[in-house]
């Protein structure tokens, strides 16, 4: 299958960050498992130019980032567009450009976009402190958080 | 008293933020810089062997991986007592050179060039790299992303991976480069030259070429007489990887020169109590507050810093602009702010011509890639210039090599209390009494700490974020009498 017919699924986020890490965690996982070929898979740390040169080529791209909203409850998936995107832990990069001016210059530029960006924002705890362990309250979610994520994954077809 | 608040990300929690107070006359009474720390980084490192710390380290921060990557590989050497051979340490720098190339491109193009070449107080929905490119070309923003990604290729061919580097080992590099391998380097590194060059040249046309932004650089709130710092080479050239660390005073007068085991000799770090992160300053010189001068304790350790505490760059066409850019701002050294991103591409020039020196260097494909551990680990300390400061990192490890302790000190904390005193320096000038605060000034304002390309990753341990900014103005009672969001 060639790069044009495939889905890239993108963790994002700081896998020594307590739940910061949840999008490459989660990459990491399902990458051991048998997905269709449909899918390639990749991690990452910050969003702004290094993503847009990441993302270039595919069809589709699934970003899985970690947000923290005012009164959010811990493990829930927001299932956002660029159209109705809100800043994610990631997408955003300080050092250069935000994700949707990323997206604009790959436009402007004439760079093979993907089709179609989905973002997967999961609402996390803790991404203050170090440690390579969750939080308690996502470490007893994770398995659902994943299986969410499998099945909303699975509902992407060739 | 009215209180200015620009914070960059209101919705999330741990993000830093800029606070301006307001006397009652309207001037600005007070400026707080502040970012929170990350914790726990010390104890994650303790227990661990010292050679993991050099991976370990890369996930601090997104933004420059390469840099703790070699600072952590230089003091995990020291650790050991042990000099890597001739063709690890070029290795390493090439590397080094590349990662530097990547960064400035983004600096200039990204968050300098809007506000030069669209303009400081253009529409924020113009004032970006879209902005920059619709002024300057469709060609020069693909040449843009395409040397960004030839310079990440070359840490990828070298480092193993471009963010996740796993190059340096105690006493060397894990792999070398072959001879075809190196051919493509230098091609590619012959791209960067080219490139670094044009985007001086762009910088010269658009902005030296414009006399409102001259104006601005040289006369706008924008300059901060502090002592100056930088690694240099064995001639007193700037050197990014290795050398020795100097610092000039405020007329250029070598204060004094220290090898990474003497920095706590000469660095010491004030703390305040509204501020997570720390304030270093200059031992000999003691800290005296957030005040400019010849007796001040402050310094920066910035690109423009790095050219003032240098006597010159080590490659051709760096040197001749260094000189050029000195002679135009009336001598060395300059205390100009905003000349930084003048300094940045002098560096971007020096990155990529020492990248293609280094690449041609008939030893960069030796086969001695390691020098053997004979002796006991023990303490060590490697410093290296970041993009955003010299960076420190100090470890000590009991006999067996096990982390026990970790210290370190990152560029952009280098500048803390420089960014905090720019920022009050531009805020008194843009706001006197009966400003009307706008956008285009809540920009100027953070014109001033966008030159020091701070990145908080590092200083705070924390991640990358955008700058979203909020200015919120509040009466004496601190009510709000006005809000200007920006993102």
């Amino acid at each position: 299958m060639s790069l044009k017919q495939k889905v890239l699924v993108l963790g994002i986020g700081n896998d020594i960050l307590t739940d910061d890490g949840i999008g490459p965690r989660i990459v990491q996982q399902l990458e051991k498992e048998k997905l269709p070929s449909l899918f390639a898979f990749q991690t990452a740390t910050v969003g702004g130019l290094e993503i847009l040169e990441m993302v270039t080529g595919f069809r589709e791209i699934v970003f899985i980032d970690a947000i923290k909203t005012r009164d959010g409850i811990p493990g829930s998936i927001y299932y956002l567009t660029p159209e109705n995107f809100r800043e994610t832990l990631h997408l955003t990069n300080l050092h250069d450009i935000n994700f949707l001016n990323a997206l604009k210059l790959g436009e402007k530029l004439g760079m093979e976009l993907p089709e179609k960006i989905r973002i997967l924002a999961i609402e996390i705890v803790e991404d203050m402190e170090f440690s390579e362990q969750f939080s308690p309250s996502i470490r007893e979610k994770f398995p659902e958080i994943l299986e969410e994520v499998r099945e909303y994954l699975s509902r992407i077809s060739d | 008293m009215r209180r200015i608040t620009i914070d960059p990300i209101t919705r999330l929690e741990g993000h830093g933020k800029i606070e301006i107070f307001l006397k009652d006359d309207g001037g600005v009474e007070n400026v707080y810089f502040q970012v929170p720390e990350l914790r726990g980084f010390e104890q994650f490192c303790v227990g661990r062997p010292v050679e993991e710390l050099s991976q370990i380290v890369t996930k601090i921060c997104g933004v420059c991986p390469g840099c703790h990557h070699m600072a952590s590989g230089k003091a995990a050497d020291a650790v050991y007592g042990v000099e890597p051979p001739p063709t690890a340490k070029k290795l390493r720098e090439l590397f080094y050179m590349a990662h530097f190339v990547h960064s400035h491109i983004a600096h200039f193009y990204a968050l300098a060039a809007p506000d030069f070449v669209v303009g400081p107080t253009a529409d924020p929905s113009v004032r970006n790299i879209i902005g920059v490119i619709e002024k300057v070309g469709i060609p020069i923003g693909s040449e843009v992303i395409k040397q960004r990604r030839i310079a990440q290729e070359i840490q990828a061919l070298l480092g193993g991976h471009q963010t996740h580097v796993v190059m340096n080992i105690p006493g060397g590099v894990r792999k070398g480069l072959t001879a075809e391998e190196r051919d493509d380097v230098v091609k590619k590194a012959e791209g960067f030259v080219d490139f670094g060059k044009f985007s001086m040249n762009l910088f010269k046309d658009v902005v030296l070429g414009n006399k409102t932004y001259v104006d601005i650089i040289l006369n706008g709130p924008y300059a901060l007489k502090i002592h100056s710092m930088g690694l240099v080479d064995n001639n007193n050239h700037v050197n990014f990887y290795d050398g020795k660390v100097r610092v000039v005073d405020t007329e250029g007068k070598e204060l004094f020169k220290y090898g990474p085991n003497e920095y706590l000799n000469y660095v010491a770090e004030h703390v305040e109590p509204w501020s997570y992160l720390k304030f270093p300053y200059l031992k000999t010189k003691g800290w005296k507050g957030f005040v400019e001068g010849q007796e001040s304790g402050v310094y920066h350790a910035t690109p423009l810093s790095r050219l003032n505490a240098s006597d010159g760059m080590a490659t051709p066409i760096a040197q001749e602009e260094y000189e050029f850019m000195y002679k135009t701002l009336g001598g060395k050294p300059v205390h100009n702010t905003l000349a930084m991103h003048w300094a940045r591409l002098v560096e971007l020039i020096y990155s990529a011509e020492r990248c293609l020196e280094l690449a041609k260097d008939p030893e960069i494909i030796g086969k001695d890639l390691r020098a053997p551990l004979d002796n006991v680990p023990s303490v060590g300390v490697g410093i290296v210039e970041a993009q955003r400061g010299t960076l420190t990192h100090h470890y000590w490890t009991d006999e067996k090599g096990i982390v026990t302790k970790v210290n370190i000190i990152v560029g952009t904390t280098n500048n803390n209390a420089p960014i905090c005193m720019s920022i009050k320096k531009a805020a008194e000038g843009l706001i006197t009494k009966d400003t009307e605060i706008t956008e285009g000034i809540l920009n100027m304002i953070e014109m001033a700490f966008r030159a020091y390309d701070p990145c908080f990753s590092c200083a705070t341990h924390s991640l990358p974020r955008q700058m979203r900014m909020e200015l919120v103005l509040k009466d004496s009672e601190g009510k709000t009498i006005r809000s200007i969001k920006r993102s």
